[in-house]
């Protein structure tokens, strides 16, 4: 699988290329700055960008910035920012286009190898990782959107379906048998008007109205 | 019935009436000023004087415009645009140009047509004012006529103070088609392009270059006397006397340029600008009048006179301005001591936490890692244990600094700015927060954060303590100032000297904002920061 990284920080960027390599990923290039992302991104190919959010030259959101406009120019581009903090504004951008393939996790769970490696390949197959702490922020506002009408258990699944997680992965984490969330998920999409269609681009659907609280358009 | 009284008691009614009776009042000083004026002009039609006769009778008009303009928005409601001020340009430019000013006439017919408007309207007033009151008259003014009718006793002038308020009725319904009449005809004549907004720089290259030109013209206008004068040979060295007033308008605007381009000038003058050009332009005015003096009499030092009254009108400025600026030096004093002990506190908190939370965790995660080594060969087991022990520590230090740094700077105020920053804590609100921010241009970085700070400790105030069910934030900008306004429908009683409430208080008045907090016992309350972008 091929990667490209952007990430400003010498020693997190060498770091992370090591853990990559040591994990079988083909690390194609390590830029530092959005505008290098971007030509690399055109000229690689890659399967997945590692973005962090803060970049030269203001380091502010340049790495959400260069996100955008990398699917903007190659829709389907598969991202996964990294950062050492989480807003769910960045969260809900990031989704906003509804096609998958997009990951938003704090810095801190690279330590976790065996889960970031996971989420990596996730996220490149056209899945999505949000991070907990995204989902706990989400968990805790009010709701007056379509996800008022989801019981707190059916919240709990989706918030897990956020973070990435498969159903067995949701079934362990709540201790439930996979028979019994595949009801909850099938609920869940029920209640939140989604089409059938290809299981995965439901699943994605699902996760933009939880990051929005309200209907995908 | 009720529609037929319904105008007496609505307040544009008497502020139309308040508006009238001001604008005879500048009406009656406009005419004559323009009477005087233009004959005075006239007058010296083909002399030089006529220049800073029209540059005179310019500002006048333009002041008069202004106070019109100002009475048209305050009373009567309309916005009336401010045409663009001519301040900045020479006297030279501005003496020829003051003709072809469209405004200038527009202006004066404004001025012109104030008088005949609000006499309309006033006149009908008046006389239902003397019907109403024609009792009283008809008791105590001998042989008193009303409408060319002898009325003499109370009970012959009843049925004319019942025809008063009819008329009274009749003129406050005609005030609003006077009103109407006025509105229109200030939004054609009083309101102006304001013309383009200029930089500061772009205003002193303007300054600069109009302060050149008069200094060349006026030179030129010199020279040409000069030479005329020296070709008639007259004895009388005439030449004076225009160069005298020549020095005296290129010397003010000189000064003022002199003190706006160098801080150092206002530096010598208490640091005010105002006072230094008050100062120097004394000074050119009583070089002007000692010239005067020793080209005319050298007899009587008459200069004195002016020259004292213009040191006591220096010297009374000079104390308000050192009085402002002692009352300044008390306040900013008792404000950088609350800001120098909000964050002497901050620090202390910070350091704790440093100390007790991330480096603690970091000395730990340094011995599991270490006896991770010793045990790597012997007890493989124990060692991935120990590992993973690190991780976790690891991963706790990671999340305290990551609070630790929010609570200093949140990123998202960095990133995106206030409005996303407001927008993202009140999404995460578990009370309804409806948030309405009306800001153009980003305020300054501290502006900010202060602001910041004061939504969010309020707003988990507001959670926390009050009890609230819903939660208004409001920012917007008055009168160069962000302000940041968070209302709850909570219990209220929040104690304004409590620790978080002061501590919000020393952060606001160290960048000279004021706080207010409105929280009466069973509540709602307001806390409202005005925090200056200066």
């Amino acid at each position: 699988m091929r990667v490209v990284i952007a990430e400003d920080l010498a020693l997190l960027r060498d770091g992370l290329t090591r853990l990559l390599r040591d994990n079988g990923f083909d690390v194609v290039a390590a830029v530092e700055e959005g505008n290098a992302l971007l030509r690399v991104i055109a000229t690689e190919k890659p399967d997945i960008a590692i973005v962090d959010i803060r970049l030269p030259p203001t380091f502010r959101d340049e790495g959400v910035r260069a996100a955008l406009e990398a699917r903007r120019r190659s829709p389907g581009t598969a991202i996964l920012v990294v950062s050492q903090y989480v807003e769910q504004t960045y969260a809900t951008e990031l989704l906003a286009d509804g096609r998958g393939g997009v990951g938003y996790l704090l810095k801190d769970r690279i330590m976790d190898v065996a889960d970031f490696v996971d989420a990596v390949r996730r996220v490149a197959e056209g899945g999505t990782a949000l991070d907990p702490e995204v989902v706990s922020q989400l968990f805790s506002r009010r709701r007056d959107g379509p996800l008022e009408r989801l019981t707190p258990r059916e919240l709990e699944v989706l918030g897990l379906m956020a973070e990435g997680r498969s159903n067995t992965g949701i079934a362990r984490a709540l201790v439930l048998t996979v028979g019994a969330v595949e009801k909850h998920i099938a609920r869940i999409l029920d209640k939140l008007d989604l089409p059938p269609a290809e299981s995965d681009h439901r699943r994605v659907l699902a996760v933009l109205t939880y990051v929005q609280d309200q209907p995908p358009s | 019935m009720s529609r037929l009284l319904y105008p007496l008691v609505k307040a544009a009614t008497y502020k139309a009436v308040a508006f009238y009776v001001a604008q005879l009042a500048v009406g009656a000083v406009a005419f004559a000023l323009l009477i005087a004026g233009w004959t005075i002009t006239l007058v010296f039609a083909i002399t030089p004087l006529v220049v800073p006769l029209l540059i005179g009778l310019r500002v006048a008009v333009g002041l008069l415009a202004q106070a019109q303009a100002g009475l048209t928005r305050g009373l009567l409601g309309v916005d009336v645009q401010t045409p663009a001020s001519t301040a900045g340009t020479g006297f030279w430019s501005r003496g020829f140009n003051v003709l072809g000013d469209r405004m200038f006439w527009k202006q004066q017919a404004h001025l012109l047509l104030a008088l005949p408007t609000a006499l309309i309207p006033l006149v009908f007033f008046a006389e239902a004012g003397e019907l109403i009151t024609s009792p009283i008259w008809a008791r105590w003014v001998e042989g008193f006529e009303v409408w060319w009718i002898e009325v003499d006793s109370f009970a012959s002038a009843l049925p004319f103070a019942g025809a008063g308020l009819v008329l009274l009725v009749v003129s406050v319904h005609l005030l609003g088609p006077c009103a109407r009449f006025s509105r229109w005809l200030a939004s054609r004549l009083l309101s102006g392009d304001p013309g383009p907004v200029r930089s500061p720089a772009e205003l002193r290259a303007r300054r600069l270059q109009a302060l050149t030109v008069d200094a060349l013209v006026s030179t030129c206008v010199i020279v040409v006397l000069v030479a005329i004068w020296a070709l008639t040979s007259g004895d009388y060295f005439w030449p004076i006397w225009p160069m005298l007033a020549l020095a005296l308008v290129v010397g003010i605007p000189g000064w003022v340029v002199l003190v706006l381009e160098r801080p150092e000038v206002s530096r010598l003058a208490l640091g005010s600008h105002t006072l230094a050009i008050q100062i120097g332009v004394s000074a050119v005015l009583c070089c002007f009048l000692v010239g005067v003096w020793a080209v005319t009499s050298n007899g009587y030092f008459w200069p004195i006179w002016p020259a004292l009254g213009l040191a006591l009108l220096a010297g009374v400025h000079a104390a308000v301005v050192y009085g402002r600026r002692a009352h300044r030096i008390e306040e900013l004093e008792e404000t950088r001591a609350g800001a120098v002990s909000v964050q002497e506190t901050e620090l202390r908190r910070i350091e704790r936490d440093l100390h007790d939370g991330a480096q603690a965790r970091l000395v730990a995660l340094g011995m599991s890692i270490g006896m991770a080594e010793e045990k790597l060969r012997t007890d493989p087991e124990g060692a991935i244990a120990l590992l993973a022990e690190a991780r976790t520590g690891a991963r706790e230090a990671l999340e305290e600094l990551r609070d630790l740094a929010r609570g200093i700077h949140p990123p998202i105020l960095t990133d995106r700015g206030l409005e996303a920053a407001i927008a993202a804590l009140a999404a995460r609100s578990p009370v309804p927060v409806t948030v309405s921010v009306a800001v153009a241009a980003r305020p300054p970085a501290a502006v900010e954060t202060a602001a910041y700070f004061v939504v969010a400790e309020t707003l988990a105030n507001a959670i926390k303590y009050a009890g609230a069910a819903r939660i208004d934030i409001r920012i917007s900008h008055a009168n160069g100032s962000l302000v940041a306004e968070v209302a709850d429908d909570g219990r209220g009683g929040a104690d304004p000297s409590g620790n978080g409430l002061t501590g919000l208080e020393q952060r606001v008045r160290a960048l000279d904002g004021r706080l207010r907090v409105a929280s009466p016992a069973g509540g709602p309350t307001t806390v409202r920061a005005e925090l200056p972008c200066a």
